[in-house]
């Protein structure tokens, strides 16, 4: 007799199984009752989630957080961090996820006030000197002179003071 | 400050008139936030959830946003009361049924932040109607006076650090609350909710996440809140929720076009059923209250009626009944004091005529 299908998330028998298809890969989750109530089986972020999960943390050897003690088979279990220290500790397991379930690996957007952006910063930084080069070859002074104030401008913001 | 006291203030989605708006009923932003070097809630031993809540409500009762307003722990609410905190969106279902909870409300509600939910914080705030840009302005200044106060957990790479993948970087989920009972009468809902889907963007019930669409109503918003901005992210809800609100319009008056006295008489029937009924069950109610809305975006009856409406789509509620009543009831007990709170409210409303819009 074949062994029952465990959920997707925790160790509980798994009743629910979705498959989804997408230029014609399917993709089979399987979660028990419970999560599927909680996670709501038909957002397809679960969907991906879930997905990442599995074959994420599956291959990923047993790592624990020094700071509170949350380990890889608790994320598996769970699908959420134990503090804000296992976003650094389970980095590589959490990378590969957030490609799949997220736009973009990185933060473009807002930082705490009196903590500067400076990983933003320093993207525009690099990108103002490509286009400061253009403008320069094609000889549009104008725009380079412009871009020359935003380069001093955000040298000065991230030099640490 | 009880809960007695959110159910008889005039709130923003209750009582707010002439800030009702055809087909968007209200637009939402919500902020994932967590305190730096504190594990999340679902992991915190007792104390560190307790030093969180204790931290979080005193930051948060200092901003003037909050002057006046209601701190409620989940462990000194009765079931109802906790019942009617999520009828209101006010509160989760995850925050109210566990059991550090805490949320602070502002005396208007349209601001409600959650504590001890997944995350530290959740700051909520809910306009009446379609107000994406001004939502997000009260979310942002509040984020902004929060975290003057409170040293956020966030990190250069990876912005806002939450308890769950699928809220990191921004922690922003804006939505928008939608009415739409011409795709829903057309049989587009499934399409239009694929495409929403595809392009990144969830479609749930009314009462959030695995919940049914009753009254034909719908909660739209972003999935994504990693590696796209706040403005990025409010861009691309708002291009979609203006695409929508064009098809339910264009489906609305396709089915009044083509179905002419039936579309009225369809209406009419809903509105005699609910002037009259004696026992109203919630389900029955809230299809029953799509239609008036409908009836009055499409000038079947005054819009200025709308607001009406909105009111017993959320007074109507099974917990808003049970509190209302403060005695225990059965399900008749419920269905026949909803029925009484539709009958008396629509009293005055005029016969369902042809449609002008």
């Amino acid at each position: 007799m074949s062994q029952p299908l465990k959920c997707s998330l925790c160790e509980e028998a798994a009743t629910v199984h979705l498959s989804q298809v997408v230029h014609s890969k399917v993709t089979k989750v399987h979660l028990c009752e419970a999560c599927a109530q909680k996670g709501g089986a038909t957002d397809p972020a679960v969907f991906q989630l879930a997905d990442a999960l599995t074959s994420a943390v599956m291959a990923a050897p047993a790592i624990t957080c020094p700071k509170c003690g949350f380990t890889d088979i608790d994320f598996r279990k769970r699908g959420r961090l134990g503090c804000p220290s296992c976003w650094e500790v389970f980095g590589d397991v959490l990378g590969g996820l957030l490609t799949k379930v997220q736009h973009e690996p990185e933060h473009v957007g807002r930082a705490p006030a009196g903590i500067l952006p400076s990983g933003q910063l320093r993207r525009r930084l690099e990108a103002a000197r490509r286009e400061m080069e253009q403008a320069v070859t094609s000889e549009d002074f104008e725009v380079a002179a412009r871009l020359r104030d935003e380069i001093s401008a955000l040298e000065q913001q991230l030099t640490p003071s | 400050m009880s809960v007695q006291d959110i159910l008889d203030a005039e709130s923003e989605l209750t009582h707010l008139l002439g800030a009702q708006q055809a087909v968007v009923l209200s637009t939402r932003i919500r902020l994932a936030r967590n305190l730096d070097g504190l594990p999340f809630p679902g992991w915190a031993k007792v104390p560190q959830r307790k030093e969180i809540a204790e931290r979080c409500v005193d930051a948060l009762t200092e901003l003037p946003k909050f002057r006046r307003g209601h701190v409620l722990r989940m462990t000194e609410l009765q079931d109802r009361e906790r019942a009617v905190l999520v009828e209101r969106h006010l509160v989760s279902k995850e925050l109210a049924s566990g059991k550090s909870g805490a949320a602070v409300i502002s005396r208007d509600q349209t601001c409600s932040v959650m504590i001890n939910e997944e995350d530290h914080l959740r700051i909520q705030v809910v306009k009446a109607g379609w107000h994406l840009r001004g939502t997000w302005h009260i979310a942002e200044q509040l984020d902004d006076d929060l975290g003057g106060r409170l040293k956020m957990a966030f990190s250069e790479r990876l912005g806002y650090l939450t308890a769950c993948p699928t809220n990191v970087g921004t922690g922003l989920r804006a939505s928008a609350m939608v009415h739409l009972p011409g795709l829903c009468l057309a049989g587009h809902m499934d399409k239009v909710s694929r495409a929403l889907n595809q392009d990144g963007l969830a479609v749930r019930g009314w009462l959030g996440e695995g919940t049914e669409a009753a009254g034909n109503i719908f909660q739209i918003s972003n999935q994504q809140t990693l590696g796209l901005s706040e403005d990025a992210i409010l861009k691309h809800l708002g291009g979609w929720i203006k695409n929508v609100v064009e098809q339910e319009w264009n489906a609305r008056r396709k089915l009044a076009k083509d179905e002419g006295e039936r579309f009225s008489d369809r209406l009419a029937r809903s509105f005699g059923l609910l002037r009259h009924a004696r026992l109203l069950t919630s389900a029955e109610s809230m299809n029953m209250l799509s239609h008036l809305r409908l009836a009055c975006d499409m000038g079947c009856l005054p819009e200025g009626h709308r607001h009406i409406v909105d009111r017993l789509m959320i007074e109507g509620q099974p917990a808003h009944v049970q509190v209302r009543a403060g005695e225990e009831l059965d399900s008749d007990g419920r269905d026949c004091r909803r029925a009484t709170l539709v009958r008396e409210a629509l009293r005055d409303f005029p016969e369902v005529t042809a449609p002008t819009a």
